[in-house]
């Protein structure tokens, strides 16, 4: 691997870790695409390396979540308990999959992540940040428990994070604070992407060239991202996203639709 | 919010940290070595392990310190996800 290529890794993962961890979603999600529209790579190698992207991000970001008390380590570690089963079970289905099918779910994943950022713009127009976090009890578990186990499914099938599916579902639902739910989110995605990336290490889908250089960015994004989030308004980044993202589900559609990822 | 929710916290952010900056540290020092030396390539490889070994380290140091709380259901279920997270292990191996 070239110098440049390397660096343009380390490049991406830094803009992929940074806006993660500014905008509250995993930066993931563009990782994969970039990596299978214009490296190339398989998807089942693409969606592999992205799943390391992902424990860097959880790992860097929730050591702050957890020193400042917002994420909730109990209702966290339960929920662990349906995303590891759902990742488990979709990595190895994943592995029976061809690769041109999961690039049309993957497709279908980045519209409706593109559509749950807009309303989260949306939302946030006039909303002022919560500075105190109210009292709550975690309520209705099995709803939580549920869309978890789906939340994992789609992690180890596509190796993204989850938390459009989670982050809702917990406010809504178990009538957690907004905050609380992206922050614990947030660290429970490490431990489900962790559980479906030794199924794609033993299958040999973790390029250890790409993830090397794609890792340090994402680790140096999200780090500097989490450091000064407080101090930024997220609109702006997520329409930044939201234009990205938008844009890599056109590539791929136009791309499958050309024949591509055979 | 009690203070064992913060002592949780406490162990499980150190825990973070040392995780984030051991791989952060041997990912890039290997990716530099490499082209001065023949090994540095798996000085980045024990960086990437070191990641994958963060999910299965935090809820370790959860379980101990729910242990050390004496808060057997929440200890009982780190362990639960502790199970399921090392069957991936085993199975990742055997594929």
């Amino acid at each position: 691997m070239t110098i440049a290529a390397m660096l343009l890794l380390a490049a991406i993962g830094f803009c992929a870790g940074g806006f993660g961890a500014l905008a509250g979603v995993g930066g993931g999600i563009i990782v994969t695409p970039l990596l299978a529209i214009y490296f190339g790579l398989p998807m089942h190698q693409a969606i592999g390396v992205t799943l390391l992207c992902v424990i860097a991000t959880s790992t860097a970001t929730s050591s702050m979540y957890v020193e400042r008390h917002v994420t909730d380590v109990r209702l966290g570690m339960t929920l662990e308990l349906a995303t590891t089963v759902g990742a488990l079970i979709a990595a190895l289905m994943a592995h029976r999959i061809n690769r041109r099918t999961l690039a049309v779910l993957f497709a279908c994943f980045l519209l409706y992540s593109a559509g749950s950022m807009i309303k989260k713009a949306w939302d946030s127009r006039h909303a002022k940040r919560q500075e105190v976090i109210p009292d709550y009890t975690p309520q209705n578990y099995p709803a939580g428990l549920a869309a978890s186990l789906i939340a994992g499914g789609f992690s180890g099938l596509l190796g993204i994070g989850g938390g459009p599916i989670k982050v809702p579902v917990m406010l809504l639902f178990m009538k957690v604070p907004l905050r609380v739910a992206a922050a614990t989110s947030n660290f429970m995605i490490g431990v489900t992407a962790g559980t479906s990336a030794y199924i794609y290490w033993g299958h040999g889908n973790i390029r250890v060239d790409i993830a090397a250089p794609l890792v340090a960015g994402v680790f140096a994004g999200s780090l500097l991202g989490a450091r000064i989030s407080p101090k930024i308004r997220p609109v702006y980044i997520l329409m930044l996203l939201i234009s990205i993202t938008g844009w890599l589900a056109a590539q791929m559609i136009y791309k499958l639709l050309t024949g591509g990822f055979q | 919010m009690n203070r064992q929710d913060f002592a949780v916290d406490r162990v499980l952010s150190h825990t973070l940290k040392f995780g984030a900056y051991t791989a952060f540290v041997l990912i890039v020092a290997g990716l530099a070595l490499q082209f001065i030396v023949p090994w540095g390539n798996r000085v980045a490889v024990a960086g990437l392990f070191v990641l994958l070994a963060t999910p299965g380290l935090r809820i370790i140091a959860a379980c101990l310190q729910f242990l050390h709380e004496r808060d057997f259901r929440y200890a009982l279920v780190s362990f639960g996800v502790l199970a399921i997270v090392v069957l991936a292990y085993v199975l990742g191996i055997q594929a």
